[in-house]
């Protein structure tokens, strides 16, 4: 148990060790990123939710709008003269941000679209079972769906039945007739 | 008015009464055989409500000579004048007239001569012939003896199929034991009793009317009978020339072996001559017993004396004034052991609870008198006589209880007990009163009183108030008698009624008990009843095979319309509905009760029905499970939304990553 926890610790300390090197190699890489990703932190900051699909959602698009900068910044100058040349770009800011827009509208209208989805699968289910409940009247009559007069008529008739029983089906059916 | 046919065979006019030929119970008709114009016959229409003895037109087939009208065929017809069915006999007619057109006629006092060539000759004939088929007349009086010719030499006994036995007998004209019942409860008796009418009878032509002709009390004349002797009391003061003394003393005896039997008046009819001989009377107790402020000396009359007395009978049969008549005044060996027999020792008297006090009396008047009648509570009948009184009184709900009384009451087994020897015709009797001694009590239908009345008369009409005016005497009658109802316009609740079950179950030898004993449980839904009904008159239909009854299956089909309607499925319903229709134009209930009474159909129909309300049950519950679900459509939409969100944003961002890395990089 005690060389397990000191790997693990071991493990952790050489990430971080692995992680602030590269920062430290990658600062105008980091800087553009933490800048652009601003949104992302914000949409963060404001999901309730513990899968975080509002960051997810943001985020990606985020990413995609904040990679083209990434892009120039490595295939040009990895500096910090070209981070800021890149982050005062207004053109830049405009397909960020835009990407952005785009990831908030996909998770703004999507359980619009979801609950429109939802809601005509239940009533086409609906729809089957009314039809099939049809079908039982039609074929054996008012009584099968429970009516009060019909049973107690069917149940003169159907002797094996206890009357325990017919009554306590009956209460049923009203239940679920409302 | 006009003419009715029977069997085809005899033609009777219902515009031609013959009033000659009544009887007390039978209005006469002419009559003509249609094979035979020139036969001369007579059609007796016969009371409905009146027995007749069915039993005596068969075995008094071939009855020789022309001492008797015979009857020579019997059936039911439709009676215009009556607007009913009603029994009619066919008889042979005579050819002279009656010789005493009623009992109060007064006639030219035949002369020894003629009644003894004339009147005793052939009566001795005939009632040998009916002795030897072992049967009574039973009907013989001056009112029914008819002149055999025009001629008036020959005279013939009536008819004696009509009515009950002894039924018309004025009582006179009864001997001790018989006179004692009621009319209808005197029984078929023996041949003695034959005798001792037509002694009467022959006193009354010797008188030429009859020798009591009022009787005020028949009580008080029946005692004076039992006190003095029959002969005293009905020849009383007549002057009687001296040679018909010794045949009427004979033949008025009231001890049955003192009385003569036929081979004496057959000896006495070709010549013998004897002293006559004093009545002997019944032997007399050292002192009278009171019974009723009147005094009795003998135990017949203290019998007779404690039937008439009935509420006092009990405590005066428990008092020591009894016992001590009966055990030192009387000092009769037979009567105590008797009475030991029927009721034990004084001791055991006297534990009997008051509430017996019927049943004790009857037993002690039975062992005082064990050959008169049966006395049950101020009734009282032969043996044999208690079928034709349930017949005929069957709508006196007193004598009814009274009858139903007697046979549960156990006096029945004393009255057995106490017999000497008892002919088979009456043991077949008793047999059958110790079957129907269980069923009487029983309230179902196919039991009860009604069971006793057809269980102890086999010819006996069915008496159900909708089919008595069709006079339905055979089972196989029935179902024809049911279609002519059917055919009505006012139908009754059901084709079948306590009446109709009791008789069939009585009557015929293919109902059962197995297939009575269903309707003696009553069943709330009459579908039920009317299936069961069904059945029973299926099995009649089919046992008697006698045609088809369209209207009596219309009517079974209106009254299975609930067992129709019972059918859960619809199609199913509507299926059977045509066929009960189809079924019920054949005119066979069979056909009608193959389809109603399919169990297994209806138990699958029953399955099949449960199961659809479960379905419908499961369908209802799926449904407002899914208007629950729509209800909150918008929290499940939300979480699915965002999720759904997240995947497409994620494709999207995956597909601009590598097209911009794929753009910059080439």
């Amino acid at each position: 148990m005690a060389n397990s926890s000191a790997n693990a610790s071991a493990t952790k300390a050489i990430i971080v060790l692995v992680v602030a090197g590269l920062l430290i190699f990658t600062l105008p890489t980091v800087m553009v990123l933490m800048v652009g990703m601003i949104p992302t932190f914000i949409a963060y900051a404001t999901d309730r939710r513990k899968e975080k699909y509002k960051t997810v959602s943001v985020g990606a698009l985020n990413f995609v709008g904040v990679l083209p900068l990434l892009v120039t910044l490595w295939t040009k100058d990895h500096s910090f003269d070209m981070g800021f040349s890149v982050l005062s770009d207004p053109f830049n800011w405009l397909m960020v941000l835009g990407a952005v827009s785009a990831g908030w509208t996909i998770f703004l209208v999507a359980p619009t679209f979801v609950a429109m989805f939802l809601t005509a699968r239940i009533e086409l289910s609906v729809d089957r079972l009314k039809k099939r409940q049809s079908k039982l009247v039609e074929e054996w009559g008012d009584g099968v769906s429970g009516d009060r007069k019909a049973n107690q008529m069917r149940q003169q008739v159907d002797r094996d039945e206890s009357d325990d029983e017919g009554e306590g089906e009956e209460e049923e059916y009203e239940d679920n007739n409302g | 008015m006009g003419t009715v046919v029977l069997k085809d065979q005899f033609e009777i006019d219902d515009s031609i009464p013959l009033v000659g030929y009544d009887s007390p119970t039978a209005r006469a008709f002419a009559c003509k055989n249609v094979a035979d114009a020139q036969s001369g016959l007579v059609a007796l229409v016969c009371d409905p409500n009146t027995q007749m003895r069915v039993e005596l037109i068969e075995a008094l087939q071939g009855f020789p000579g022309t001492g008797l009208v015979k009857c020579i065929d019997s059936g039911v017809v439709n009676w215009v004048p009556s607007g009913r069915r009603q029994p009619v006999l066919i008889c042979e007619k005579p050819q002279g007239s009656r010789v005493f057109e009623t009992l109060e006629t007064v006639i030219q006092p035949l002369t020894d001569e003629q009644i003894i060539s004339g009147f005793l000759t052939p009566a001795i004939v005939t009632l040998r012939e009916f002795s030897s088929r072992g049967l009574t007349h039973r009907n013989i009086r001056p009112s029914n003896l008819y002149y055999a010719d025009d001629s008036a030499r020959l005279i013939m006994l009536g008819e004696c199929v009509s009515a009950p036995p002894g039924y018309n007998q004025p009582l006179i004209f009864e001997t001790l034991e018989t006179g004692m019942a009621i009319e209808t409860g005197r029984g078929m008796g023996a041949p003695p009793d034959d005798l001792f009418a037509l002694g009467v009878t022959l006193l009354s032509l010797l008188l030429g009317r009859l020798p009591v002709s009022k009787i005020e009390d028949p009580y008080t004349f029946m005692l004076d009978r039992i006190n003095i002797g029959s002969y005293a009391c009905i020849v009383g003061s007549h002057r009687i020339q001296q040679n018909m003394i010794e045949i009427l003393r004979g033949l008025l005896a009231d001890d049955v072996t003192e009385r003569w039997p036929l081979a004496d008046v057959e000896l006495w009819a070709s010549g013998r001559r004897m002293t006559p001989k004093q009545a002997k009377l019944p032997p007399k107790a050292a002192r009278p017993i009171p019974i009723g402020g009147v005094d009795h000396e003998n135990i017949r009359s203290a019998a007779h004396g404690l039937s008439r007395n009935w509420p006092i009978a009990g405590d005066i049969i428990r008092g020591q004034d009894f016992d001590t008549w009966v055990h030192r005044s009387l000092n009769d060996e037979q009567t105590i052991n008797n009475l030991n027999k029927a009721v034990g020792s004084t001791q055991a008297v006297q534990s009997v609870p008051k509430a017996e006090d019927g049943r004790l009396t009857a037993r002690v008047i039975l062992a005082l008198d064990p050959a008169g009648p049966i006395r049950l509570g101020g009734f009282s009948t032969h043996i044999d006589g208690i079928g034709a009184t349930l017949a005929m009184s069957f709508n006196d709900e007193a004598l009814r209880n009274q009858i139903s009384e007697l046979i549960t009451s156990g006096v029945l087994k004393t009255w057995l007990a106490l017999q000497g020897r008892t002919k088979s015709e009456i043991m077949n009797l008793y047999g059958i009163i110790e079957k129907i001694e269980g069923m009487i009590g029983l309230p179902g239908v196919g039991f009860g009183i009604e069971r006793a009345l057809y269980e102890l008369n086999p010819y006996e009409q069915c008496m159900s108030p909708m089919i008595e005016h069709l006079y339905i005497t055979k089972t196989a009658e029935l179902i024809p008698a049911l279609e002519a109802v059917a055919q009505g316009s006012q139908l009754p609740p059901m084709p079948m009624d306590r009446h109709i079950a009791a008789f069939l179950a009585a009557h015929s030898e293919h109902i059962d008990e197995r297939i009575m004993r269903p309707l003696a449980h009553k069943d709330n839904r009459p579908a039920d009843e009317a299936l069961k009904v069904m059945r029973i008159l299926a099995r009649v239909q089919s046992v008697y095979s006698n045609g088809a009854a369209p209207g009596l299956c219309a009517w079974l089909r209106e009254l299975t319309k609930p067992a129709v309607e019972a059918f859960n499925n619809i199609k199913l319903r509507q299926q059977v509905e045509r066929q009960v229709v189809q079924a019920a134009e054949t005119g066979f209930v069979v056909a009608l009760m193959r389809i109603l009474d399919d169990s297994k159909v209806m138990e699958l129909d029953r399955e099949n029905y449960r199961k659809a309300q479960k379905e419908y049950e499961q369908c209802s519950a799926q449904i407002h499970r899914m208007d629950a679900g729509l209800e909150q459509k918008e929290n499940l939409a939300g979480e699915l939304g965002e999720q759904v969100a997240a995947v497409i944003a994620g494709v999207i961002a995956s597909i601009g990553t590598t097209a911009i890395v794929i753009l910059y990089l080439t």
